[in-house]
Order: structure tokens, then sequence, then C-alpha cells
């Protein structure tokens, strides 16, 4: 009774994750070999007449950011806002804008009231990438200021929980195969060496 | 069916669970140290470490290239990892950084005086753990960044052999599902699902 439960929610909840661990695997390649390339952005498109929420001087973290996102729509921009950088000098509020497929740079001019926007299109390797490394340890008080964001957090997450549930329950379904016992233990035994072997030479 | 057939299923099969048995305590660490990656807020000591400096003599580094010559005062000072340097170095100096998990050195190399004043820094074995997860040596949107360090080539290959063997896995497991032609209906379901909430992600809509 509990094998076959165990395998088919091995079955059917593995099919759903698939994509997901298929997006974190083939973009592993382009994390550790691939390269961004270079390219001259656009010219960027002018906003006129922006309706500007104030205090950009005065307030920080996710404040500001909440600030910031007023004014996305009016320029037509969506996205998770990376950072904000507020140029006391000459009153500028440079900020980036991303999604998967998108970069969007937001160069506003508070004493205007206009924005320069510049867009550059990422290819789908670097989107893959992008995916992979959301939300991510940085600048955590702001990040998940974007309801996107927020929601790939969770499919993230149940990837992960979800893997560690197959993981174990493809381990009872193993056991369970009498007969395939002793060259799994070989199995797991060669992949702890090399595990611990790496590990060991990576931080002695 | 097939004797043939018979015999890629069998062996679709053992491959299936032959590298998700080898690869498990790897798919542990990437799974646990990407949680850490998400939820930094679940760790708010993650990032104290240990700190200490010293200088010491040096010779003047062998070697005509800037990494001959640093891998040479790495030698000298006994320093193992990735190394990375500064945007600009000051007039006979080789100033460098050498980073591997468990923490990073950095090393200040004064040529005319023939003397290096090193700083270290040690990470704790959560952070340690974490940094298993990026460890590549190699930044993708930093063009200029590259492996230099033969041991991170060897956890690079790790990482790759890992996500094939989780490509060949998935794919595998299609088949194998696909072969159960009472489950070929709810399974279609579970995967067009999963499949669309991923390329929603994917096409940016979300």
């Amino acid at each position: 009774m509990l094998y076959r439960w165990l395998r088919n929610l091995h079955l059917y909840l593995g099919l759903f994750i698939s994509p997901f661990v298929l997006l974190f695997a083939v973009s592993v390649f382009y994390l550790n070999h691939g390269k961004l390339r270079q390219d001259t952005l656009p010219p960027g498109e002018t906003f006129q007449d922006l309706r500007l929420p104030d205090g950009f001087d005065r307030v920080k973290g996710r404040e500001a950011v909440e600030r910031a996102r007023a004014i996305l729509p009016q320029v037509g921009v969506s996205g998770e806002i990376g950072f904000l950088r507020y140029v006391a000098s000459d009153r500028h509020l440079i900020f980036p804008v991303s999604k998967a497929g998108l970069e969007t740079t937001v160069d506003v001019d508070l004493d205007a009231r206009s924005a320069t926007v510049m867009r550059r299109q990422m290819s789908l390797w670097e989107s893959l990438a992008y995916l992979h490394k959301m939300p991510g340890p940085h600048l955590v008080a702001i990040r998940g200021n974007w309801i996107g964001t927020r929601v790939w957090r969770g499919f993230a997450d149940a990837t992960i929980y979800l893997i560690l549930f197959i993981s174990f329950s493809g381990i009872y379904l193993w056991w369970a195969l009498k007969a395939e016992r002793r060259i799994g233990l070989v199995l797991v035994t060669a992949g702890v060496a090399t595990f611990s072997g790496l590990v060991y030479v990576i931080v002695r | 069916m097939s004797s043939s057939a018979k015999t890629f299923e069998v062996w679709n099969r053992r491959l299936h669970y032959y590298l998700g048995l080898y690869f498990l305590f790897f798919l542990w660490l990437f799974s646990a140290t990407g949680l850490m990656l998400n939820h930094q807020a679940w760790f708010p000591e993650l990032y104290q470490r240990t700190q200490s400096s010293y200088a010491m003599p040096i010779e003047t580094p062998a070697g005509d290239t800037v990494l001959e010559q640093t891998r040479d005062l790495m030698r000298q000072l006994g320093l193992q990892g990735e190394i990375d340097w500064p945007a600009s170095q000051p007039v006979w100096h080789i100033d460098f950084n050498v980073s591997r998990p468990n923490g990073s050195t950095q090393v200040r190399a004064d040529l005319n005086a023939k003397q290096a004043f090193v700083r270290q820094f040690g990470n704790g074995r959560l952070h340690a753990f974490q940094i298993f997860h990026t460890f590549s040596g190699s930044r993708f949107n930093q063009p200029a960044s590259q492996r230099d360090w033969i041991v991170t080539s060897v956890w690079v290959l790790a990482m790759d052999a890992l996500a094939v063997g989780l490509v060949l896995m998935v794919i595998g497991s299609y088949y194998m599902w696909w072969q159960l032609k009472n489950k070929r209906a709810l399974g279609l379901a579970m995967l067009a699902s999963g499949a669309a909430c991923c390329a929603a992600f994917v096409g940016g809509l979300l």
C-alpha cells in the first residue's frame, strides 16, 4: 500500500516539477561556462509629465522601492527592481528592472518629471540563468518587490522540497528491489566518496 | 515487445536510479544551499567571519605574467584557491585575493620592500557550505573572470555532471511513465501544468 502510494506520488510529483528541474539543470551550463555579450544598448525612450512620488532624497530600502514602483506603470515597465541609486547632484533616480527575457534601466529626472527607459532583451540562456539565480541572497530587504519574483520564489522552493521528497521516496523504492540493493549501495558509496573527497580537497 | 526494446527499458530504469543514487549527496547539497540562498533571513549570523592579519617577507616572484608571478607568491605564502585581481595595481605591487568556500585571503605584495601584507578571513561552516552552490570561479556577467585553480575546475565538472545526470533522469522518466498506459492521462495533466507554469516565467509573463 505504502509502496504503491509512494510510487504514484514519485511519478506524478516528479512529472510536475520536471520542467523546473530541467530549467535549473540546463542553466548550470550557462552559469558555469557562458559569457554575457556586452551589446550596445539601443537608444532610450523618453517619457514626460510623470506623476512622481517625493522623498527619494530621504527614504531608503523597501519604502523607496515602493515609491519607485509607482513610476513603473507610467513608463510601461514591469518586473523586479534590482536596486535604487539616487544621484543627489542632479536629482536623478536610476534603477534596473528585470524579469526573464528583459532587463530595463529607468533613469528618472525628478526635477523635470521625465524618465528615460532603456531596454535590453535577454537571450534564452540568460533568461534561464536569471531565473536560476532569483531571488538569491543579495539585497534581501528589497528582494521580492514584484509579484512575479514572489511567485517564482514559491515555485523554486517547491522544486527543492519536491526534489527532497522524490529523492527519499526514490531510496525507498530502490530498497524494495532486492536484486538491485548491492549495486545501489556500491553507487551510493562511490557518490559519497566522490562528494566528500571533493569537499575535502576544496576546504583543506 | 522486441528483446532490444526490453533491454532498453530495463537499462533505462536502472540508469534512472543508478544516477539518482550516485548523485544523491550532490543533489542534497545543491537543494539545501539553494534553499539557503533564497532565504537569507533564516540565517541572520551567516556572514560572521574571523579575521587575522600578518606581514611576511617574500622573494621576487618568478614568471613573466601576472598570473605566473601571483602563483609564485601564493606558493611562497602557502595559499591555494581562486585568484582575482583588483581593477588596478599600484606600482611595484602585486595585489590579489584568493578565495575558497571556507574563507578568503587578501594579499598586498610590495615587490620593492619584498614584503607581503596578508589579511585572512575565515567563513563559518554554514557560510562555507552555502558557497559550494556558487563556487565556479567564473561569472557569466563578468567576461574577464575565469577559473584558475584546478580544484575549482573539478568541482565545476561535478556540477556539470550532476546537471547532465538530472537531464538524463528526467528524460528517462518520461519514457518510463509513457509505458504505463493507465497513468498517461493524469501524468500528462501534471506534466502539462508544470510545463505551463515554468513557461510563464521563462516567457516573462510572470
